[in-house]
């Protein structure tokens, strides 16, 4: 018998799922209901439905399909960066960190900052006449970049978001990594394996896995980035830095186009169950 | 000789993946005079007086009342997403159900950018009046700690050996106290670990609080980019600093004392997800 009954089960659910419905079922149907809608700020409460002409706006905006682009390119640059670079800072300070764990601390403390509150102190960093970096490049170069222009502003993000999220993927790795059995390693050294061998032929394909889902979580968040890009560059000059969050911020509460906000949402949604159904079936295959 | 690299390799990752922060740490204990000549890392003449015209002078930027909104809604962020996952938590593990549909479905709202309800949730609290309030911001917070606490505690209280349910149960407990007096003090790391990351998630959110709050409710994260655009072109870079540095202290202290159950909880979501 199990120890809790069906019964008891439905009431220790309830909560969680009422809440879950209010706070996203709901939200779910009116984007629904308003991105087929004619609605404005002031229809707000009776839209008309009128079929598809948000969607299309949508899809024939220029500035739509350009925050696409940023996204989908801002998510895979950071993703590989965080997790080449993590996985190298995993392996190979293993043996530094395995005797002494305090060394993790100062590795994990940019994740316990706020994105925004690390994209305002980017302004300063870059900053032409307070900021270090422009100050030392005079100093030793005698010229220092436009960082935050329309050429570099891209660069300069991604430089920003994956030394903020390095250390996420060095966490996982870095945990995969001494989840090797010690028995495995011993093996491959009785065999005669190379360290380099022993990485290349048998922990690096134990950790695949873990590569693979670090690479996808990083992915979708470096996708759906807002608070660091929007700290930094807003949304950059001509809308050059300008994610798919920011677009649908930008829709809504600069232009007040909530229909076009909504199917952007809504389009946005769909992608993301995409990629969620993509990351399950990985996990999915983990498991067998 | 490799152990030195690695010692060399690892001040390097420290320095550069924290750079902002030390900037930020440095450039607050600079007079506003010292600024216009030095920009490096070096201070010449360290002063406290950033740190005070912020905590003293409130009459422009009151670093109080942001600090204050942020604690009490992360608070209800946190406690709200406890105490609506641990019941949850507790039958997905002692029974059947759940655990094909609820989990899977919660767990995977990590993954979806949350922007796309915002639109609905904006209308909805401007309706409920509950736009510009603490205690709108932190049911929104609710929903985003909510995946990862499901996850811990279902982790958690799987682990606890179900002898223990059933002997508490032989001697006539019934499941509601089996869950309170037997559960909740076995599993306490598990609660504590998920309140400190709930907690450090809620402090550092952006999105939510620049869209549903505009005055009385502001937190942190949205006040101190408040401070940015309110001093236009002649933003005193020493007094930002501090701003700055104050409002990311709490998770950072937190998170520095507790990094060993956060790394676990990450792992956790990670695998889970």
């Amino acid at each position: 018998m199990a120890i809790v009954n069906r019964a008891e089960g439905r009431l220790y659910f309830t909560p969680l799922i009422g809440f879950l419905m209010l706070f996203l079922g709901f939200p779910a149907i009116v984007n629904l209901v308003y991105s087929v809608s004619t609605v404005n700020f002031e229809t707000l409460r009776s839209p008309t439905i009128t079929g598809f002409g948000n969607y299309l706006s949508v899809l024939g905006d220029r500035e739509f399909w350009r925050s696409v682009s940023f996204s989908m390119r801002f998510g895979i640059v950071t993703a590989l960066a965080e997790c080449l670079i993590g996985l190298f800072l995993a392996i190979f300070l293993a043996p530094l960190l395995a005797r002494r764990s305090v060394l993790m601390a100062p590795l994990m403390l940019p994740l316990m900052v706020a994105p925004a509150m690390v994209g305002l102190m980017y302004r300063l960093v870059l900053h032409e006449f307070a900021g270090p970096v422009p100050y030392y490049l005079f100093e030793w170069f005698g010229d220092s970049p436009a960082f935050l222009d329309v050429n570099n502003a891209f660069r300069t993000l991604v430089v920003v978001e994956v030394l903020q999220w390095t250390p996420f993927a060095f966490l996982l790795f870095y945990m995969a990594y001494v989840a090797i059995p010690v028995d495995v390693r011993e093996a491959a050294a009785l065999d005669g394996a190379s360290a380099f061998k022993a990485l290349w032929w048998i922990e690096l394909p134990l950790m695949l896995p873990t590569l693979t889902i670090a690479f996808f979580i990083r992915f979708i968040d470096g996708f759906r980035v807002f608070d660091n890009v929007y700290a930094l560059t807003g949304s950059g000059a001509g809308g050059s830095t300008a994610s798919l969050s920011i677009y649908i911020y930008h829709a809504f509460f600069k232009q007040g186009a909530i229909g076009k906000a909504v199917a952007a949402s809504v389009l946005l949604f769909l992608a993301s169950l995409v990629g969620l159904c993509a990351l399950n079936w990985l996990a999915g295959l983990r498991r067998k | 000789m490799l152990n030195g690299l690695r010692w060399i390799v690892y001040a390097l990752a420290v320095l550069a993946m924290n750079f902002p922060v030390i900037v930020t740490l440095v450039t607050s204990f600079k007079s506003a005079r010292e600024l216009s000549t030095n920009a490096g890392l070096w201070i010449n003449q360290p002063t406290l007086e950033n740190y005070l015209r912020v905590l003293s002078d409130t009459s422009r930027f009151n670093i109080y009342t942001y600090l204050a909104n942020s604690a009490a809604a992360a608070l209800i962020g946190t406690g709200l997403a406890i105490l609506l996952a641990f019941p949850a938590a507790y039958a997905i593990a002692r029974s059947e159900a759940g655990k094909r549909i609820l989990l899977p479905v919660v767990v995977n709202l990590r993954a979806v950018p949350l922007i796309i309800f915002a639109i609905p949730l904006y209308m909805m609290y401007q309706w409920l009046g509950l736009l510009d309030t603490k205690l709108g911001l932190g049911l929104i917070l609710t929903i985003v700690n909510v995946p990862l606490a499901l996850v811990i505690l279902v982790n958690a209280i799987s682990d606890v050996p179900t002898e223990l349910d059933e002997a508490a149960k032989v001697d006539g407990a019934s499941s509601r106290q089996v869950m309170l007096m037997i559960i909740r003090p076995v599993i306490r790391p598990a609660l504590v670990t998920t309140f400190i990351f709930g907690f450090i998630t809620a402090w550092n959110e952006f999105l939510f609080g620049l869209m549903l709050t505009t005055s009385r409710a502001v937190p942190m994260t949205v006040g101190a980019s408040f401070f940015f655009a309110a001093s236009g072109g002649g933003v005193q870079w020493g007094t930002a600093s501090a701003v700055m540095i104050l409002g990311a202290l709490p998770p950072a202290l937190l998170g520095l004392l507790m990094y060993r159950q956060i790394s676990g909880s990450m792992m956790a979501g990670a695998v889970k997800g």
